[in-house]
């Protein structure tokens, strides 16, 4: 093919960045080599390359287009194998390798070429080493200023890593560069925003629109982007300071032109109901509640009566609450909340608010007379129950402000309940469940300080009253409205199973299925209170009554296991799925209980009923990242002590953490493109915060746990099955390192044949099913065969303190207000001797809980350690003489401890976790005996708080430890378990 | 002839969205009249809790609710419908009897093997 000139090239060495550009015939293949590689023809790209390397082997922009393409092959191969599986196999592995020395080749021939660099960086970048790849992106820019194409991918970089300056530096170069595209401008504008500058993205926002010609643009006409571009400068509006000479002592003038900026927009713009609910905001910030009103009446009219938030809108405004206090409820509440849930409503404010909810004439007469103002305005005179009769949410609203011990709030609540359960509602008992609320005092200022103005509340250390839910079945069983809910309930059921009618003359003849609902609407009332054999009573009778509903199944499982029976409550939710195999609702909760039992195999068929059919289930699940499965997996088989598995579905779960992360990177261009801005914003925000997110915390806490756990017992064979093993008295962990030690000697025998020294606990019939399991998904491998899968073993002989200390610092920085995140900081510092880390965690930990038992039992931790500790630094020593003291209360420990034993003596409830880590407190500060320690825990009748079958069994098992001392008190524990968990048979 | 598994001649009752009656039927060769066929109520059941609904009315009435549509189409070889009851199911005679007209046929002795009495009786109607 290249005969003819292959004479004349042998010395040539063309390098295109050294002024020695290829000859016409080769630089159009190079051209072709691009064109192929961004439409992903590999193949062909990598022919083009070769035919061009044939004559000019050494020709450096090549040789990295060929890394570059050898590189996409590899990737695009392993994408249904994940690379933390190790890649797939060696092959995978060995192409990338090839590709990154094609590339460094590549670039060493031909440094000055911006190209090189570019591919250097985009090598980089898809191993997701950014900041190399950000210095690479910078080196080809030196080489290439104006090279569009690189800018644009390293300001991509720089947002993904929130590099924030440099990303609004390389938009600015990029404008400067081309002024006339839209995109460039919007990017530009948001990278000003998101580096904090409002005013000034608002100007180029300005400078933008000013560009344009006002008869003919698109952007002045009413459509999707022109809104949401309007919308979008209307909410970086709303976060300026406002106009200098704007009169803004309060520190609102954005918001103040932000309202007037929404009249301007208000023909651009299409969503409605957003431009609505910014109005309304500023409204309520600004405090013009009347207008404020209007506009909650348009957003009802426009369907939104459902929308708890505007509800919480309209009581703000009806009320004149304080903006504080309207940016809680706008910002917070989630749900069913109101602002009537989220603190206890004074009477007069009650009035007001009962008015404007309830029915039409009552309103009309009481607003004629003493509410003249309101003659002009739009607002309806009738209550919101006669304008919207449809609307659910409006009763149940309605619901939440009678005073709870009046007959009426009594008559709604029956009216309400009648109506559900004819209905047939499964939900409603948990609908009920959220008005238990509970008056809590909370000493720390409103939360607000942090918001928009930056203006601290002066208020630092008022206490205000809000509403928590009660959710510990002590609490629900002596609330008011449980009781006036199970009352009424007791009175249906006993009506309806003699006469089929409502109680209260009631004439109305009602089917079989009403008394049904009754009978499980009771039945989850007992669970709620902890009553699980009188619940389960009654829900075997729905069972017997109506054997194809498989909700009953579900309660009747939730039951079980809730009173300590998993096997049977896997056999019966199991027996509920049975009736309906399409329903993945309830096959999905199979599964989940299958796996609380410990019945992965099982738990895995069933799942697997809704998987894609090719390949293996587990892979299907890890692809679509089913983050509830796999945590529950991880616990399965944490509890079964095979810890090398159990991490490797945490850390599944934490990578699809770290894919969710990953997956911004397609938005930074896609929604700017279409100008979604607003949604943009909330992305950048939410990904921020993604390390926060509840089931990250629990993969990542569990990892912790784990990694610890192998920190204090290094032997790694040792199995026990729970691995706070640190928590363990002395007595305790000895007894568990003896099973521990029989177990290795058992596991040597089995070894022999598996070879596997970690499933030794679980003997030959484990070794059966893992083979079993192996055929079918090598690559999905388990950990725990160390001859076939080496990633699973590197899990377990990681630096387990440094792992740990990774994902605490994650924890603390991104879940500030989790007292576990803050605990397992302790745990992790403690271990490290990081003894002022350690002192910190326990502030903070004080700071969100002052008497929580993770930070009690930390606090007598912390003393023991510090008078057996030997050097530190002075400064340090000064800071902890000085500031430990603070959370013993000044005290010595012993007086520390006996002070707590006190306190949990003096409250009949106090939680059960608390008693246990006092009575241990109590062994081992000396401050009392062991008989004391037990009665301590026995007092509590298990009539406290947190008591569940978990607790319950950790209680036993301190009893057990304290030998015989403990023997009679843990009798008597025992007696008191079996009465509470009748199932619970293990115990 | 209609299909093995005919929608028509099985069903559900739901009441609020759960299965609490079901009957089952097919249509079977008349061992008396060559050429000929018949329906056979294999299964009828309401749940107890739901009887006196009028469920298992409905649900007999859908299968000759078809009949009479099919009569002269898939169905037009059918003749009669009957079922096997037990002798000491009066309420089942009662039912069949004065709602639908069913007539009391022969004695079927030790019909059934694992219930007691274990005699049944034919019940049947004629459809033409």
């Amino acid at each position: 093919m290249s005969n003819k000139s292959s004479s004349t090239s042998a010395n040539d060495n063309p390098q295109s960045g050294q002024g020695r550009p290829l000859p016409k015939k080769e630089s159009d293949l190079s051209k072709n080599v691009v064109k192929f590689y961004e439409s992903k023809q590999y193949k062909k790209g990598l022919k083009n390359a070769d035919t061009i390397l044939k004559r000019f082997p050494n020709h450096g922009e090549t040789l990295c287009m060929k890394g570059l393409i050898v590189n996409a092959m590899a990737t695009t191969s392993v994408v249904s194998a994940p690379k933390k599986d190790g890649g797939g196999g060696d092959r995978e592995g060995d192409k990338k390798k090839e590709a990154v020395e094609l590339v460094k080749k590549g670039l060493m021939m031909d440094m000055r070429s911006h190209v090189c660099w570019h591919v250097y960086g985009l090598l980089h970048r898809s191993s997701q080493d950014y900041a190399e790849a950000i210095k690479a992106y910078k080196q080809a820019l030196r080489i290439d200023s104006e090279n569009l194409q690189i800018l644009r991918d390293m300001g991509l970089l720089q947002i993904q890593m929130r590099d924030l300056h440099g990303f609004s530096n390389t938009r600015l170069r990029i404008l400067t560069l081309r002024p006339s595209s839209k995109v460039h401008w919007l990017t530009y504008a948001l990278s000003v925003h998101v580096n904090g500058d409002a005013k000034g993205a608002v100007g180029v926002l300005d400078s933008y629109m000013a560009t344009l010609d006002k008869e003919d643009s698109v952007e002045f006409q009413r459509n999707f982007e022109s809104s949401e571009l309007a919308l979008y400068k209307n909410q970086v509006l709303s976060e300026t300071s406002g106009d200098d000479n704007d009169n803004n002592e309060d520190g609102l003038g954005g918001i103040r032109t932000a309202l007037a900026h929404l009249d301007e927009i208000h023909e651009l713009v299409v969503d409605q109901t957003g431009w609505l609910m910014a109005r309304l905001s500023y409204q309520l910030q600004l405090g013009r509640f009347e207008s404020a009103k209007e506009t909650i009446f348009s957003l009802l009219e426009r369907g939104s009566t459902e929308d708890h938030k505007v509800h919480g809108a309209y009581m703000c405004a009806l009320l004149k609450c304080d903006p504080i206090e309207c940016k809680e409820v706008l910002d917070t509440m989630r749900g069913t909340k109101t602002l009537a849930t989220l603190r206890p409503l004074k009477e007069e404010e009650r009035a007001i608010l009962l008015r404007a909810y309830g029915s039409a004439s009552a309103a009309a007469t009481d607003d004629a007379d003493d509410d003249a103002t309101n003659g002009s305005s739009s607002i309806p005179k009738e209550g919101l129950a006669a304008i919207f009769p449809k609307s659910a949410a409006i009763k149940r609203i309605y619901l939440t402000l009678l005073p709870t011990s009046s007959d009426e709030f009594k008559s709604a609540i029956d009216e309400y309940c009648r109506r559900q359960i004819v209905k047939g509602v499964p939900s409603l008992g948990s609908d009920l469940s959220s008005l238990y609320l509970m008056e809590k005092q909370q000493k720390q200022p409103q939360q607000s300080s942090t918001t928009m103005n930056g203006n601290s509340t002066t208020s630092a250390t008022t206490t205000t009253t809000r509403y928590v839910l009660a959710k510990d079945p002590i609490d629900i069983q002596q609330h008011g409205i449980y009781r006036l809910v199970v009352e009424l309930v007791d009175s249906y059921i006993s009506s309806l199973s003699s006469a089929n009618t409502f109680p209260n003359n009631d004439t109305e003849k009602h089917p079989p299925s009403t008394l049904l609902w009754a009978w499980y609407l009771r039945s989850t009332l007992h669970e709620q209170a902890g009553q699980y054999a009188q619940g389960i009573s009654l829900i075997d009778k729905c069972i017997e009554h109506t054997p194809t509903a498989c909700d009953f199944y579900e309660l009747k499982s939730r039951l079980l296991e809730l009173g300590g029976d998993i096997q049977r409550a896997a056999d019966t939710v199991d027996a509920g799925r049975d009736l309906d195999h399409q329903d993945r609702y309830i096959n999905n909760q199979t599964t989940k209980v299958m796996l609380r039992a410990g019945r992965e195999e099982d738990a895995r068929k069933c799942i697997s009923l809704f998987t894609r059919h090719e390949g293996n289930p587990e892979q299907n699940l890890y692809d679509m990242q089913c983050t509830w499965y796999e945590l529950e997996l991880a616990d399965c088989w944490r509890k079964k002590g095979d810890l090398g598995r159990s991490l490797r579905k945490y850390m599944a779960v934490i990578k699809h953490y770290q894919d969710f992360h990953e997956d911004q990177f397609d938005f930074h261009m896609y929604c700017i493109r279409k100008v979604t801005l607003r949604s943009y914003c909330k992305l950048l925000k939410f990904e921020d915060d993604l390390w926060g997110l509840p089931h990250y915390g629990r993969a990542a806490e569990e990892v912790i746990k784990i990694h610890l756990h192998l920190v204090d017992n290094p032997d790694k064979s040792k199995e026990d099955e729970e691995p706070d093993y640190s928590k363990m008295t002395p007595a305790e962990r000895k007894k568990a390192k003896n099973i521990a030690r029989k177990k290795k000697k058992k596991a040597a025998v089995v070894a022999g044949s598996s070879g596997g020294s970690n499933n030794g606990e679980k003997g030959g019939s484990s070794t059966d099913k893992d083979a079993e399991k192996n055929n079918g998904n090598k690559k999905k491998a388990k950990p725990h065969v160390i001859d076939e899968d080496p990633e699973g073993q590197e899990l377990l002989v990681l630096d387990h303190l440094e792992e740990a200390k990774k994902f605490a610092a994650i924890l603390v920085r991104h879940a500030p207000k989790r007292i576990s995140a803050w605990a397992l900081q302790y745990d992790v510092s403690i271990r490290r001797g990081k003894m002022l880390l350690a002192l910190q965690a326990l502030f903070k930990m004080k700071s969100i809980h002052h008497n929580a038992h993770q930070l009690f039992s930390r606090i007598v931790d912390f003393s023991l350690k510090l008078s057996s500790r030997t050097t530190e630094h002075a400064a340090s020593n000064q800071v902890i003489s000085t500031e430990f003291p603070k959370l013993m209360k000044c005290k010595s420990l012993m007086e520390f401890v006996q002070l707590a034993v006190e306190d949990a003596k003096a409250d009949a409830l106090s939680s059960l976790p608390m008693r246990i880590a006092v009575a241990k407190a109590m062994l081992s500060a000396n401050a009392g005996s062991a008989s004391d320690a037990s009665s301590l825990i026995l007092d509590s009748k298990l009539n406290a708080r947190c008591v569940t079958v978990e607790t319950c069994r950790e209680s036993l098992k301190f009893m057990e430890s304290l030998g015989k001392e403990g023997a009679e008190n843990r009798e008597r524990m025992k007696m008191l378990i079996m009465a509470k968990f009748p199932f619970a048979k293990d115990c | 002839m209609a299909k093995k598994h005919d929608e028509n001649l099985c069903k559900f009752a739901y009441w609020n969205g759960f299965a609490v009656g079901a009957i089952c039927t097919r249509v079977e060769a008349n061992p008396d009249c060559q050429g000929r066929n018949r329906i056979y109520i294999m299964t009828l059941g309401v749940l107890a809790a739901y009887r006196n609904h009028g469920i298992g009315s409905k649900l007999v009435a859908s299968v000759l609710d078809y009949f009479e549509a099919e009569k002269d189409g898939k169905l037009s070889t059918v003749d009669e419908i009957m079922l096997h009851v037990q002798t000491s199911n009066s309420d089942a005679m009662e039912f069949y009897g004065t709602k639908f007209g069913f007539e009391k046929g022969e004695l079927v002795e030790n019909y059934y093997k694992r219930i007691d009495p274990p005699h049944c009786y034919i019940l049947r109607k004629k459809l033409r």
